[in-house]
């Protein structure tokens, strides 16, 4: 090279050595430019690349599991699994389209379809069970993949189907529970990040990155699987043997507004909720929905109803806290009243004849409490259903909750205001009528009704407890004492004996509301009780809407309310006593 | 001299060797790149890379077989014509770059027509125009090296490239201004006055800068592209996707194959944006071993340039050596978006079969020259 270079002495070689040099410096200028881009830019554009090429895979978070009481999970999540196929790792299509259509039990023309198409991925069936998904992932077939994840599952069926609710396909909650505490029982979803080329095929063996998902909160509830149980039972009982519509029954702790349960039956299956009862004839899809939701709708909270003479608790309490009656007033019933120019008949035509207030509430003589109404007059009677919170929603922890409705009170006359007082001509829910009798008896505290209870995470380090707001005073001790004797007596002298438990002091009020509109005569039969009666620790509702024959509230709810409270008192705790029973009816 | 002085030719193994290196290493990365889209359009990686190794073979033949040739044998008068092989040379490239211009009998692909088809190859007759401007241009120094000593001489040789940068121009920018850059290079090895080539070159830089600048809306856009890469959609977009291959190599790279940008990404790597996918897979070192090679490929050229026989000789040698060096530059420059984005491939790397075998050709003249090399 010596020799070469010493025979580079001419100008012209000497241009051929410039010419060389100067692009020597251009190139090493280039590798300048080159080394700034791949090293101190690296970041800023490395980031940008990896931003093109990665591909998050979202991995579903498991949502919360919801407990009643106890600790018994309600709602779950059972592990399935979704089987694809990655059509450019197969490499024994026929053997993985006769496994797939045998052990997934679909047509084989429809696994070949999906097995030959030239697809980055495939899915084959999602919702496998996990032991079938597991048979499948050991067959270790090249390009079949096993993906799991988890479907809702709720172990009890349709047990209190209409609170607990269900979730939809992307796992969001789509009724009751569900819904309410959606944001917490929504799981954080984990990510895997893989990385893809421009048409987003995934790469076998390039580093994956991954996020794990954090299961959704669980939620404790106030509800008790056994009370839910036998209350579902006595409700099917009572509907089939009344034939009725459907039967509804709150079980509430006035004390503190904690749900032990909540039917309406007929429930339907949370792990199938999509499927009508059976007989139901062919249906367009827009009449399908409408029975759907119809099969859905928690009536405890949605539905109005006239609540009958059960509200006669409502009026009783306002005028006894008004202080227009006491206990021991006169008065006279001869079978009707005659209000402005109308006759409002008892229920019982006869007339009850001459009677103390107490005797108005034990016989439930609609004439004794027109003649309360009266006394309390259009604003006692308003601001007393307002303190009462008859007016306002009970805010219950559930969707769809429905607003009473009520009269204008500029439109209210003296009929009005009669008809009031022993429970028609407005309508309310069950939930919000039990709210406020909760309050009638617990001393005088306005609650909130709920289920939920805490909110705990799914590790169990964190705990939140759900607090209810709760108002003291809306009515005096005294006058909550004194209604608590009232009913009692109802059920030990007047027309919810039949709501009688042995061993217990049980109070209680039926009602028999007429449905709209009353040419129809049916009837909505509904009881209302509660115990011990000193000291209420369980308030219950039974409402049977439709049934056949015998249609009074008396009659036919209160031994539901006597069969429940029998069965649920021993089982809070509550020791048996002895009790007289009550006086044979007059 | 009194001494006796002993010759021996000296072949020049060494640039044969870096030559076939180079484009066996080009075959490689051809490999890595190709597979993925060769699989994806045609169900077969092999397609390009197939194509690309019988380009090869025919080129390193033709390499061989040119090296052999007496390089003199290009300037003899043919018979008792006045015409040599140059002369034919040259116009036939004057004819095929004028024939290809003609819609229909000129092929035409992305909507540029440049190329010819005789019998089953198809090729760019401005891969010939190159070589036949390299030729001319030692010839016309060889013939009278001191008219380029003057402007009018300068210009009355510059005159006949002028011809076939004009047609070459017509349907390939590019090339024309590697053929007007190689045309200026070599004229300035020759020539002892330096001035006049500066504004010549000044001049050539700022026609086509205007060229660009108020030209056609695409050559505009490709402006705007280079000055705002991020921001310019589409016509940035696989330079773009290129600087992001670099950015991800590092100092090493992710390792042969391990490329993503490939992956669809920077559409049709293989070709003239090979040079990022190289980046990305070797790294910062790798790249900058690629460059290393071509400096020294270069290197070993001006040498056998220093020691030619005669000026045809050491004139062909430098053309060649200012071709590979123009395209080198400019391919990387465009890549690392240095300069506006421009189609120039990566000699001998950059996928093309027919390209790789010309060049390859224009090699062997080089060692053709290096034949006659005598060393004492």
């Amino acid at each position: 090279m010596d020799v070469f270079l010493k025979q580079c002495r001419t100008s012209q070689r000497q241009r051929m050595l410039i010419a060389f040099l100067m692009v020597a410096v251009v190139i090493v200028g280039l590798m300048g430019r080159l080394g700034y881009l791949m090293l101190y830019r690296a970041d800023y554009y490395g980031q940008r690349a990896k931003d093109v090429h990665q591909r998050e895979r979202a991995i579903k978070a498991a949502r919360g599991i919801i407990y009643d009481r106890n600790g018994v999970e309600i709602a779950g999540n059972k592990p399935v699994s979704t089987i694809s196929v990655i059509h450019n790792q197969i490499t024994d299509p026929e053997e993985v389209i006769a496994q797939l259509s045998q052990k997934l039990g679909l047509p084989e023309e429809k696994v070949r379809e999906r097995v030959e198409k030239v697809s980055s991925i495939e899915r084959i069936k999602s919702n496998v069970d996990k032991e079938l998904s597991d048979e499948i992932r050991d067959l270790n077939l090249d390009g079949v993949m096993v993906d799991e994840d988890y479907k809702r599952y709720y172990p009890y069926g349709s047990l209190a189907s209409k609170v607990i609710g269900f979730t939809g396909a992307d796992n969001q909650g789509i009724i009751g529970l569900e819904v309410a505490y959606d944001k917490y029982l929504q799981g954080q979803n984990g990510r895997i990040l893989t990385m893809t080329t421009v048409t987003g095929a995934e790469l076998d063996g390039k580093a994956e990155e991954r996020l794990e998902p954090i299961q959704g909160n669980s939620l404790y509830t106030s509800l008790d699987v056994n009370i839910q149980t036998f209350a579902q039972q006595a409700a099917w009982k009572v509907m089939e043997a009344k034939n009725a519509k459907s039967v509804r029954v709150i079980l509430i702790n006035p004390q503190n507004g904690e749900i032990y349960a909540m039917v309406n039956v007929p429930e339907f299956d949370l792990n199938d909720p999509y499927t009508l009862p059976e007989g139901t004839g062919e249906l367009s899809e827009k009449e399908a929905n409408e029975a759907l939701n119809q099969m859905w709708r928690n009536s405890c909270v949605s539905d109005t109803y006239e609540p009958g003479s059960t509200f006669k608790i409502v009026t009783a309490t306002a005028a006894l806290e008004a202080g227009v009656v006491r206990l021991e007033d006169q008065f006279s019933c001869p079978g009707y009243k005659i209000v402005e120019d109308r006759r409002i008949r008892c229920h019982k035509t006869t007339g009850h004849g001459a009677e103390t207030f107490v005797q108005g509430i034990q016989n439930s003589c609609n004439p004794v409490f027109m003649e309360v109404g009266a006394r309390l007059g259009v604003d006692g009677m308003f601001d007393y259903m307002k303190q009462l919170g008859i007016m306002e929603k009970t805010g219950i922890d559930v969707p769809g909750e429905a607003s009473t409705i009520m009269h204008q009170k500029d439109n209210v006359g003296a009929v009005e205001l009669a008809t009031m007082s022993f429970g028609q001509s407005f309508q309310l829910s069950p939930m919000r009528l039990l709210a406020t009798v909760s309050s009638v008896i617990n001393g005088g505290k306005q609650i909130v009704p709920h289920f939920g209870v805490k909110i705990e995470s799914s590790d169990k380090t964190a705990v939140k407890k759900l607090d209810y707001d709760t108002k003291s005073g809306v009515i005096s001790e005294q006058t909550s004492e004194t209604m608590r004797t009232l009913l009692e007596s109802v059920v030990s002298e007047g027309s919810g004996k039949k709501a009688f438990v042995e061993g217990y002091q049980v109070g209680a009020k039926t009602g028999t509301s007429e449905k709209l509109p009353r040419s129809s005569n049916k009837y909505i039969a509904s009881c209302i009780g509660f115990a011990p009666a000193d000291d209420p620790v369980i308030l219950a509702a039974v409402l049977i809407d439709e049934p056949e024959g015998i249609y009074y509230g008396g009659t036919i709810a209160a031994p539901v309310i006597s069969e429940l409270l029998d069965d649920a008192l021993p089982y809070l705790g509550i020791e048996r006593g002895e009790t007289a029973s009550p006086t044979p009816a007059p | 001299m009194a001494k006796r002085e002993k010759f021996y030719y000296q072949y020049d193994f060494l640039l044969l060797f870096i030559t076939i290196a180079i484009a066996l290493f080009g075959v490689l990365m051809i490999y890595s790149t190709s597979s993925y889209t060769a699989y994806v359009k045609f169900d077969n990686p092999y397609r390009f890379v197939r194509q690309q190794l019988l380009g090869l073979v025919i080129g390193v033949a033709a390499m061989l077989l040119v090296s052999k040739i007496d390089y003199q044998v290009f300037i003899q008068g043919l018979g008792r014509l006045k015409i040599n092989l140059i002369h034919i040379l040259y116009w036939a490239a004057v004819i095929m770059q004028t024939i290809v211009l003609i819609p229909g009998i000129g092929i035409e692909a992305n909507g540029a027509r440049r190329w010819l088809k005789l019998g089953p190859v198809q090729f760019q007759p401005s891969e010939i125009s190159k070589i036949a401007v390299i030729m001319f241009l030692a010839y016309a120094v060889y013939k009278s090296r001191r008219s380029l000593d003057s402007f009018l001489g300068f210009l009355r040789v510059a005159a006949y490239a002028g011809v076939l940068i004009v047609l070459v121009a017509a349907q390939n920018l590019s090339t024309a201004i590697i053929i007007a850059g190689i045309t200026v290079g070599m004229c300035f090895v020759a020539s002892k006055k330096k001035g006049y080539f500066l504004a010549c070159g000044l001049a050539l830089g700022g026609l086509s800068a205007a060229y660009i600048f108020l030209g056609a809306g695409f050559r505009a856009s490709r402006i705007t592209a280079w000055r705002d890469l991020e921001n310019s959609g589409d016509a940035g977009m696989q330079i773009l996707q290129g600087l992001y291959a670099i950015a991800s190599g590092g100092i090493f790279g992710s390792g042969l194959g391990q490329s993503m940008q490939k992956l669809g990404y920077i559409p049709e790597a293989y070709n003239d944006m090979i040079f990022a996918v190289i980046c990305e897979e070797l790294g910062v070192v790798g790249a900058a071993m690629v460059m290393i090679a071509f400096l020294l490929l270069l290197w070993r050229i001006v040498l056998i340039a220093c020691n030619a026989p005669d000026i045809f000789g050491s004139m062909l040698c430098i053309g060649v050596m200012i071709h590979i060096a123009v395209q080198v530059v400019l391919n990387i420059a465009v890549v690392t978006n240095t300069i506006p984005s421009t189609g120039v491939p990566l000699p001998f790397i950059s996928y093309g079969g027919t390209a790789s075998a010309i060049m390859m050709a224009e090699m062997g003249l080089v060692l053709g020259v290096s034949r006659q090399v005598k060393i004492k």
